[in-house]
């Protein structure tokens, strides 16, 4: 099963927007989500998820706490803050912005 | 404000960082242990299932430390790592830290004292209400930039000048006597001023003592918020001319002198015959704008119940008062009020042309004491601060070439380091942590040390003045700008001295010193010619130091063996201390002084007594003279100036009194001297000037000018238009002990008519004995009469040229061992780290054969050679320095050969046995031991 990598700049993006349409989640649940969702095809170092949220924690756009999976082990539950909220819209746009013009280049006649 | 919360987020987790950690851990587990399930699950054996699982994560260790930097305060762990590694090494090797920090600290402690001492002098705000809104005026005339006002001047200013709320006025101090001061101990004598060679007049025993009174103005006290101790502080109301005489009493005075009696207050006290009530005490050491605590504070107006100045005096515009300070209104800066200033001034030129001709006004911030330093101190200031930047200096240069040397034992350690992947800047970094802490640990110890040196300074100095000067009170506890420096300075010293070393030791030649080749580091150590510039530099400037000390010392010395011409070994120099101001009318002050000579020429062992305007040393007079005849004109040294002489006003017996020979002609009659006789005797040198070739006897000399000038406030200049030359004096110096008096006019003084407070004592011998006994006559005369009485010859340190020589060559010679001192440590450092280096080396001569002379002539002509070039150095720019000396020399040579080889060879001795002694254990080393060696 070949597996891509994700888009340079796009993972937090796809952290904000799981945590967005989820709401609460520990690291692998994310991690598992986004697997699941893009249907096994983007290839996401598991490992860098952690710093990455460490930056969203630093930048205050997710918030965690600890809390207790269902197989009763305790682990980390990242939520958005609003400020989150407002950075996914941000990148959201962006990506739209730039797949969009880099769609017309290429199917320009 | 959103990079608020994130540096509050950031903050909180440098205090949590521990739990941080453990937590991220503890994710980063549960996260690989679920993934190994689902691996697990899905069928893989439980060991790929946790391989498959920690591939898929990714570097852990990695990560864990990416996360752990994100937050940012990687920088500060390295800092804290550097400093915790650091003092480690330190504290493996305690002998080098303990000689690194003894070193620098003296180093330090000598920079603060000198910085403390001029931020208490001249820094630091003063301790009134608000400073900053203070200024001081002063008027500037041609010849003095900084010159005070008259009464009038003042009252002026102060009336109608709309920039300052209030304008005090500060108007000198005065010595008083006092009959109501309680008995007081004997004074301290003084130590190190002694020993200097420093003898100011002391009083004489038995007279009485007299006390420092300061004179403010009214509003003075109530214009800088001062609170009283006891009592009132002095008000407007004061200083009015029919008040009730008051005085305010200074808590030093109260507590030295009245045993802090609660009653003074009210209390009756008579200064100098007036009586004066004591309405309170101020604080102990309150300085106010004053450079030292006086006895008592007294209001201006007071001055005319005390006797020092006259109604007339006070209104005299050409009499100059005092100098005023003033508080600015709110919002008026300097500049608004310097043009106010400008424009009364000016109104005042026009009002009265004579009088304020030529003067402009000036103001400064009366904040600190800074404006103060007239352009003459400044370059003492920097002199100062130079030479103690200089022995800093030599102290980093000293520890630098240690460090230099250490580095070399830490080599492997070093190479180590860098073979495993550290980058020459972290390493850089960490060998400058090293540096610093030990400059810091230095600053630790010389901020103390500082301070005792300070306080040991002050003492000496404090009892080396005469009491009655007033107390010096120098603010010098440490603040936060003394701290401030001293850590800037420790820091920057271990720059200084850290970074040469740390950038050749990060250069490691990490193969040789991985393999232990005692040739590493690309170059021997031995040639490291950095090193040799560093001890050469050191020895360099301790010459420069110890040649100059040498060369003032002997200059100094010198002086004191200088013939001035007159007599100074059997006379003694007696003044008495202003007694005019005792109410004495005139015929009372002629009186006591012909009951004063009469008494004590009957004393046995005095030969003569004489009376004079004068003595033969200090108060230079000068007054214009011409020829009479004015038909040619004098030589005279300068264009179209009129030539000036020194003079003196002198009883007929003063020549014979201090030995003075009278070449030619005569001296005065008694008649001519009562009657006011147009007569002079001048020295050969005026005879010489004005008639040269001719016989001046009989010469007409005009003296002084028509119009008449005041030079000195109360002494009316001398006048003759012309005066009958009748008899030649020799030569003497008497003016500046370096040089025969340029021309010298004697007047004669009518003991009927004139008093002058200097009495000279010709004595059989010695005249020390004498003192006590003329004491007592003085006493008996007079209980009220306080006298300053020395021996001329030990009056020699009044000369400011022996002053300056002398304390600038204790001070340089203290410098410049101390310097020494830190040369040698570095030199015996150096080189018995060269010993170290080489024992290798010297193990395989010594087994081959060689003598301990032959293995220790390279060890030591190797430590020999910067040292003899620094020699070098150091002569030639003595050479230079001592000519800019050369005035303070009393005549020895810039270049005399006695300092110069004396010195030279002092130093190349001492540094010579810095070489030897570790060099010596070169020879001791035991062959087998040193081929082992690692």
């Amino acid at each position: 099963m070949h597996r891509d990598e994700i888009l340079l700049g796009t993972l937090y993006l796809l952290i904000l927007q799981t945590l967005a349409r989820s709401g609460e989640m520990h690291g692998y649940e994310i991690a598992s989500s986004i697997q699941r969702i893009s249907e096994d095809v983007l290839q996401v170092e598991e490992g860098s998820l952690y710093p990455a949220l460490q930056r969203m924690l630093i930048k205050g756009w997710v918030t965690a706490k600890w809390g207790t999976t269902a197989g009763n082990r305790r682990a980390r539950y990242y939520q958005l803050t609003a400020l989150g909220r407002k950075q996914l819209d941000a990148e959201m746009s962006q990506l739209e912005r730039v797949i969009g013009a880099t769609t017309r280049v290429i199917e320009a006649v | 404000m959103i990079w608020l919360g994130e540096f509050a987020r950031r903050f909180r987790m440098l205090i949590h960082r521990r739990e941080f950690d453990a937590d991220l851990e503890e994710e980063i587990r549960l996260h690989i242990e679920l993934r190994q399930q689902e691996e697990f699950q899905s069928g893989m054996t439980a060991y790929d299932a946790q391989a498959a699982a920690r591939r898929r994560f990714g570097n852990t260790m990695y990560l864990k430390e990416e996360s752990h930097i994100a937050w940012g305060w990687e920088w500060l762990e390295n800092v804290a790592q550097d400093v915790r590694y650091g003092l480690r090494t330190l504290r493996k090797s305690p002998g080098f830290t303990a000689v690194a920090i003894l070193t620098l600290a003296v180093g330090i402690a000598v920079n603060t004292t000198v910085f403390t001492a001029f931020d208490a002098l001249f820094l630091r705000p003063r301790p009134v209400k608000d400073p900053n809104s203070l200024a001081s005026i002063f008027r500037t005339t041609p010849g003095e930039p900084r010159g005070g006002f008259s009464y009038p001047e003042y009252l002026y200013y102060r009336d109608n000048s709309r920039a300052f709320s209030d304008l005090s006025l500060f108007a000198f101090g005065m010595a008083v006597t006092s009959s109501d001061l309680p008995a007081t101990s004997p004074g301290v004598v003084p130590r190190v001023a002694g020993a200097v060679g420093f003898q100011l007049p002391q009083l004489l025993q038995g007279s009485a003592q007299p006390i420092m009174c300061f004179f403010v103005s009214g509003n003075y006290f109530p214009m800088l918020g001062a609170a009283p101790l006891l009592g009132r502080i002095l008000l407007p109301e004061d200083d009015q001319a029919n008040a009730t005489p008051v005085v305010l009493m200074s808590g030093n005075s109260w507590q030295r002198h009245f045993h802090s009696d609660p009653h003074v207050v009210g209390s009756t006290l008579h200064l100098n015959g007036a009586a004066f009530t004591v309405i309170g005490v101020t604080p102990l050491d309150y300085l106010a704008t004053a450079s030292s605590i006086p006895d008592l504070w007294a209001p201006v107006s007071a001055k005319i119940a005390i006797g020092t100045a006259t109604r007339q005096e006070l209104e005299n515009r050409l009499v100059i008062a005092g100098f005023p300070m003033g508080r600015l209104k709110p919002g008026v800066t300097l500049s608004d009020a310097q043009a106010e200033l400008g424009v009364l001034a000016a109104q005042l030129r026009t009002q009265y042309p004579e009088a304020e001709r030529n003067m402009t006004v000036g103001v400064a911030s009366g904040r600190s004491n800074l404006a103060a330093l007239d352009s003459d101190a400044w370059p003492v200031v920097i002199a100062a601060m130079s030479a103690v930047a200089l022995l800093l200096l030599i102290a980093c240069a000293n520890v630098a070439s240690l460090l230099l040397a250490r580095a070399v034992a830490r080599r492997k350690e070093i190479a180590v380091r860098l073979a495993l992947g550290a980058g020459r800047w972290r390493l850089l970094r960490q060998l400058l942590t090293e540096s610093i802490l030990l400059g810091i640990l230095a600053g630790a110890l010389g901020l103390p040390l500082a301070g005792w040196m300070l306080h040991l300074l002050i003492v000496e100095i404090a009892s080396a003045l005469p009491s009655f000067w007033g107390t010096i009170a120098l603010e010098i506890n440490p603040d936060i700008r003394i701290f401030a420096y001293t850590l800037f300075v420790s820091c920057a010293a271990g720059i200084a001295f850290g970074l040469t070393p740390a950038l050749q030791a990060s250069k490691a030649d990490v193969n040789s010193a991985l393999k232990d080749d005692s040739t590493a580091f690309g170059y021997r150590l031995s040639r490291s010619w950095l090193r040799g510039l560093l001890i050469a530099s050191q020895m360099a400037a301790c010459l420069v130091l110890l040649i100059s000390s040498a060369l003032l010392l002997r200059g100094s010395q010198r002086a004191l063996k200088i013939d001035p011409g007159y007599n100074a070994k059997s006379v003694a120099f007696l003044e008495m201390y202003d007694p005019k101001n005792l109410h004495y009318s005139q015929s009372q002050l002629l009186q006591l002084n012909r009951d004063l000579i009469h008494s004590i020429v009957s004393l046995p062992g005095v030969r003569s007594v004489s009376q004079a305007s004068r003595g033969p040393i200090g108060g230079n007079r000068w007054v214009a003279v011409a020829r009479a005849d004015a038909t040619s004109p004098p030589h005279s040294t300068g264009g179209g100036e009129t030539p000036l002489a020194g003079y003196s006003y002198v009883t007929p017996n003063y020549f014979d009194t201090l030995g003075i020979p009278i070449v030619r002609g005569r001296t005065f009659t008694p008649r001519e001297a009562d009657g006011r006789a147009h007569v002079v005797v001048i020295s050969e040198a005026t005879a010489r000037r004005f008639w040269p070739g001719e016989e001046p006897i009989g010469k007409l000399l005009k003296i002084g000018s028509e119009k008449g000038s005041t030079s000195f406030p109360g002494e009316r200049d001398p006048f003759v238009a012309s005066s009958v030359v009748i008899g030649i004096a020799g030569d003497v110096r008497s003016m500046d002990l370096r040089r025969l008096d340029e021309s010298y006019l004697y007047l004669p003084l009518s003991q009927s008519r004139q008093w002058t407070s200097i009495l000279l004592v010709r004595a059989d011998g010695n005249p020390t004995p004498l003192l006590p006994v003329i004491g007592r006559e003085f006493r008996r005369v007079d209980a009220n009469l306080p006298v300053l009485a020395a021996p001329l010859n030990t009056m020699v340190s009044m000369d400011p040229y022996f002053v300056v020589s002398r304390i600038g060559g204790v001070l340089a010679s203290i410098v410049g061992a101390l310097g020494l001192l830190l040369a040698c440590l570095g030199v015996y450092g150096v080189v018995s780290y060269s010993v170290v280096q080489r024992t290798r080396e010297i193990g395989i001569r010594m087994a081959l054969g060689a003598q301990s002379v032959q293995v220790l002539r390279p060890v030591v002509t190797e430590g020999l050679r910067p040292i003899l070039f620094g020699v070098a150095l150091g002569v030639l720019a003595s050479a230079g320095v001592s000519r800019a000396l050369s005035a303070t020399l009393f005549g020895l040579s810039p270049l005399d050969p006695a300092s110069f080889a004396g010195v030279s060879l002092l130093l190349i001795a001492i540094a010579l046995l810095a070489t030897w002694l570790p060099a010596r254990r070169a020879t001791r080393v035991d062959p087998m031991l040193a081929l082992r060696y690692e």
